[in-house]
């Protein structure tokens, strides 16, 4: 700033830009702290610890899937319950958002002007709509409107009906249950042998991907189509499968009964649940429909015409020349979808599913330690975006250009 | 494929282009035809089952005698007066609004009407359908006057500020009617009234506080930088329930115990619910907004900042006259989005007990034997009115990137 001082001591030393600077900064600093410390002030008045987690329960989580905590258990031990349900509805709900959502945004620019429509409608239908509404809607107008259990329906079904005068019979083996107590489906439990097979699981990956680059190497070598994918999933179920056998079949499939009361065996996926999933995925997967379509027409039109110029079917120029670069352009947006996804899973607590929130509200209603326990929600829903934007990142970083 | 010329050719030759265009859109090949298949037959089955509950199974008396509840929650008899001037006032603004800044719209309008009139026609009768109408008219001629070039070009840009600082001045008219002159009891808003009300406040509390936070963002200095990141990323990266829930149980034990005149004369402490709700949404939205806006000022080429620089002008008048003008411009579209999905998320002020749509909607059917199990027409029928303000407002977001030409060179 040799300038300002050049032009002398007649102008004060508050005109010093660095002087300016520094005064506004530190004036506002010091504002920001006099809140910090005004809320901190409040706060203490309010006898505030974190020991409460320490203390017993009180209440049990009726939905849960392997893992059991009951009353006499750490309050602690139920919030991390907690966090186990939301975890398990965020990522089966990213998954199936991601593929609903690839489907219905490929098919919002299908040829076939049907599926284009039925895709448009699905996403402005449901777009528009407050999840919220959504989520209560699918738990009671759908799924507590099911059948009780005794008259359990049979999936898949023994016959479907189209319209009323069309019924085509189906296939008929009870492979899962529906009923208002929610799905039952088969599980698989495990024997003797099972530690072998994970090993021998291991050694299958491996040779695939070795494999897959032997195949690839000569592709590149000879010119002839030497198909490394399919390769590589064929060595890995071959050798699965006959790693299956040496180790004796070590899975069993348990399959679900309807019982008096409640279904044997399987696993149980409770209707809150289901409700949730699916009004969670429907929501997500039409917002990601719209950033797949925007970036698949991101795609200078160039690449899908020299693609079909070199002779590539509808389905190879979409696999291999347009989605690829489109990924590209769609994983920041979809990151944040699939973050609001984890952050709309808290209104699970409007269906009383005990996840995080859920959890959090019961143990607030408990103790009374209202600020403490905020905290530390806030602290975990911050630790769950970060660590799904570093995952991301790290996938966006690997698919991006090299550019000078 | 222009519907127009199909409409006007003759009808052989029409005959002949809509097999053509059945051949290129529907029966191309035999995947496609399959695919055309398999959609008629599930467009089918989903089109029976919406039909046979819709005119068969339904029973839409529920939401004829709960209309009341479902519009304005429990909000005293007699006191209806105060709400009309508003929704006159609203309906005109967004027929305005439309007709100014969209081209054509016809399409979708038509679509909007065939919704709209059967909704409020059938559910209102008496003095109520009467001016509810008068607000259907009011919107209409504010989008016809707008739209059939009776307003001169020369008076379009005052119209568009007048309409702007009605937007703006909606929420002090709408507060002043509710508590002026013996006043509503706060506690006693409800009702898709509401929701609009939360969002209205929301926009329009949240937009100048996300743009202060997007100028200190991208600020040169590193103190601004630093909280309004914090700030953005804290109320980024948690659910709007939590704000709502802190906003329900911890906010009274942080505010002073001030005594503000019409909002809290019983002391700041002890702030109806409604405005709690209210300053949580804000504070959430304008981390969102400030995002938003900051994307803008990004894409600002750095030449503007530097011409006005050497123009000598001040840092606010180079904010306020060159920079933010370009840069909210080209975020306009993404700002109606996350205006749009605030106005959604005002279903969630359902969990903190305030009675907006969706929870009266719940109330009918728990707490009206009669009307018990008529669950899927009430979310049904409160899901409609979402949509429809929704849809609108994308329509228009939509136009808006078409007629500001945001996205072509």
């Amino acid at each position: 700033m040799t300038g300002i001082s050049a032009i002398g001591p007649a102008l004060g030393f508050w005109r010093n830009v660095r002087v300016r600077r520094f005064a506004i900064q530190t004036a506002f600093l010091g504002l920001v702290a006099a809140f910090g410390y005004y809320l901190f002030d409040q706060a203490r008045d309010l006898e505030l610890g974190f020991d409460f987690l320490d203390g017993r329960a009180g209440f049990d989580i009726s939905h849960q899937f392997g893992t059991s905590y009951g009353p006499n258990d750490r309050r602690l031990d139920l919030y991390l319950a907690g966090i186990v349900n939301t975890i398990r509805l965020a990522g089966v709900g990213i998954i199936l958002a991601t593929l609903l959502g690839l489907v219905a945004g490929v098919a919002r620019l299908s040829g076939n002007w049907l599926v284009s429509r039925l895709a448009l409608v699905y996403v402005e239908t449901v777009r528009n709509t407050p999840l919220l509404v959504q989520i209560i809607f699918w738990y009671i107008a759908v799924f507590l409107q099911l059948p009780r259990i005794s008259d359990s329906i049979n999936l898949p079904p023994d016959t479907i009906s189209v319209l009323p005068f069309i019924e085509i019979p189906f296939i008929s083996f009870d492979f899962a249950f529906l009923s208002v107590r929610g799905l039952a489906l088969p599980w698989a439990t495990t024997e003797d042998g099972f530690g072998l097979w994970l090993i021998l699981l291991f050694i299958a990956a491996a040779a695939a991907v070795a494999v897959r680059f032997w195949r690839a190497q000569r592709q590149e070598r000879t010119g002839q189509p030497s198909h490394p994918t399919w390769w590589l999933l064929g060595t890995f179920a071959l050798i699965a499968f006959l790693g299956f056998a040496i180790a004796g079949f070590p899975l069993d499939l348990d399959r679900p009964e309807v019982g008096e009361r409640s279904y044997d065996g399987g696993i149980r996926v409770t209707a809150e649940f289901a409700a949730l999933l699916v009004a969670l995925v429907t929501y997500t997967g039409a917002f990601i429909a719209e950033i797949v379509r925007g970036s698949l027409q991101a795609v200078p039109k160039g690449q899908t015409e020299a693609s079909a110029a070199v002779g590539l079917n509808p389905f190879q120029r979409l696999s291999l020349v347009t989605l690829p670069q489109a990924l590209r352009i769609m994983i920041p947006p979809i990151t944040s979808q699939y973050l609001n996804l984890t952050k709309n899973s808290s209104l699970a607590v409007a269906i009383a599913f005990p996840e995080l929130v859920g959890v959090s509200r019961t143990i607030i209603n408990n103790t009374g330690q209202t600020i403490p326990m905020f905290l530390i929600v806030m602290a975990t829903y911050l630790l769950m975006s970060l660590i799904i934007s570093l995952v991301m990142n790290t996938i966006h970083s690997r698919f991006t250009l090299e550019t000078r | 494929m222009d519907a127009m010329t199909a409409a006007k050719a003759p009808p052989a030759q029409f005959s002949i282009q809509a097999r053509r265009w059945a051949r290129d859109n529907l029966f191309g090949g035999i995947g496609n035809t399959l695919l055309t298949v398999v959609t008629s037959l599930f467009l089918a089955f989903a089109f029976y089952q919406i039909l046979r509950f819709v005119f068969s199974s339904a029973q839409w008396d529920v939401i004829e005698a709960n209309r009341r509840l479902l519009f304005i929650g429990r909000f005293p008899q007699g006191e209806e007066w105060r709400l009309w001037p508003t929704i006159f006032l609203v309906s005109a603004l967004a027929g305005l609004t439309w007709g100014l800044w969209s081209k054509v719209g016809w399409l979708a309008a038509v679509l909007l009407a065939l919704v709209l009139v059967p909704v409020f026609l059938f559910f209102a009768h008496g003095q109520v359908g009467m001016l509810t109408a008068l607000a259907i008219a009011l919107a209409l001629m504010g989008y016809a006057v707008t739209q059939t070039g009776l307003v001169h070009e020369r008076f379009q840009g005052p119209i568009r500020q007048l309409i702007v600082v009605g937007w703006v001045m909606a929420f002090p008219v709408t507060i002043f009617m509710l508590l002026a002159f013996g006043g509503v009891d706060p506690s006693l808003w409800g009702g898709f009234y509401l929701n609009i009300l939360l969002a209205v406040v929301g926009i329009v509390a949240s937009f100048p506080l996300g743009v202060l936070l997007a100028l200190s963002r991208t600020s040169s200095y590193p103190a601004f930088r630093l909280v309004s990141t914090g700030y953005i990323e804290l109320f980024r990266g948690v659910p709007l329930i939590t704000i709502l829930l802190m906003a329900w149980f911890v906010l009274p034990d942080f505010l002073p115990s001030w005594s503000v005149p019409v909002f809290a004369p019983a002391g700041l402490d002890r702030m109806e619910l409604v405005y709690r709700v209210m300053v949580a949404l804000t504070l959430f939205s304008a981390a969102y907004v400030a995002e938003i806006v900051r994307g803008g000022l990004l894409a600002v080429p750095k030449g503007q900042l530097e011409a006005a620089q050497a123009l000598g002008l001040s840092t606010v008048r180079i904010n306020a006259l060159i920079v933010l003008p370009q840069a909210l411009r080209a975020v306009l579209p993404a700002l109606v989005g996350q205006f749009i999905s605030l106005f959604k998320d005002t279903s969630l002020v359902s969990i903190v007990t305030l009675v907006e749509l969706l929870r009266a909607g719940r109330a009918i059917a728990q707490g009206q034997i009669q009307f018990s199990g008529r669950d899927p027409e009430i979310l049904l029928f409160v899901a409609l009115l979402f949509w429809i303000v929704a849809f609108s407002m994308s329509r228009l977001s939509q136009r808006l990137e078409h007629s500001l030409g945001i996205g072509e060179r």
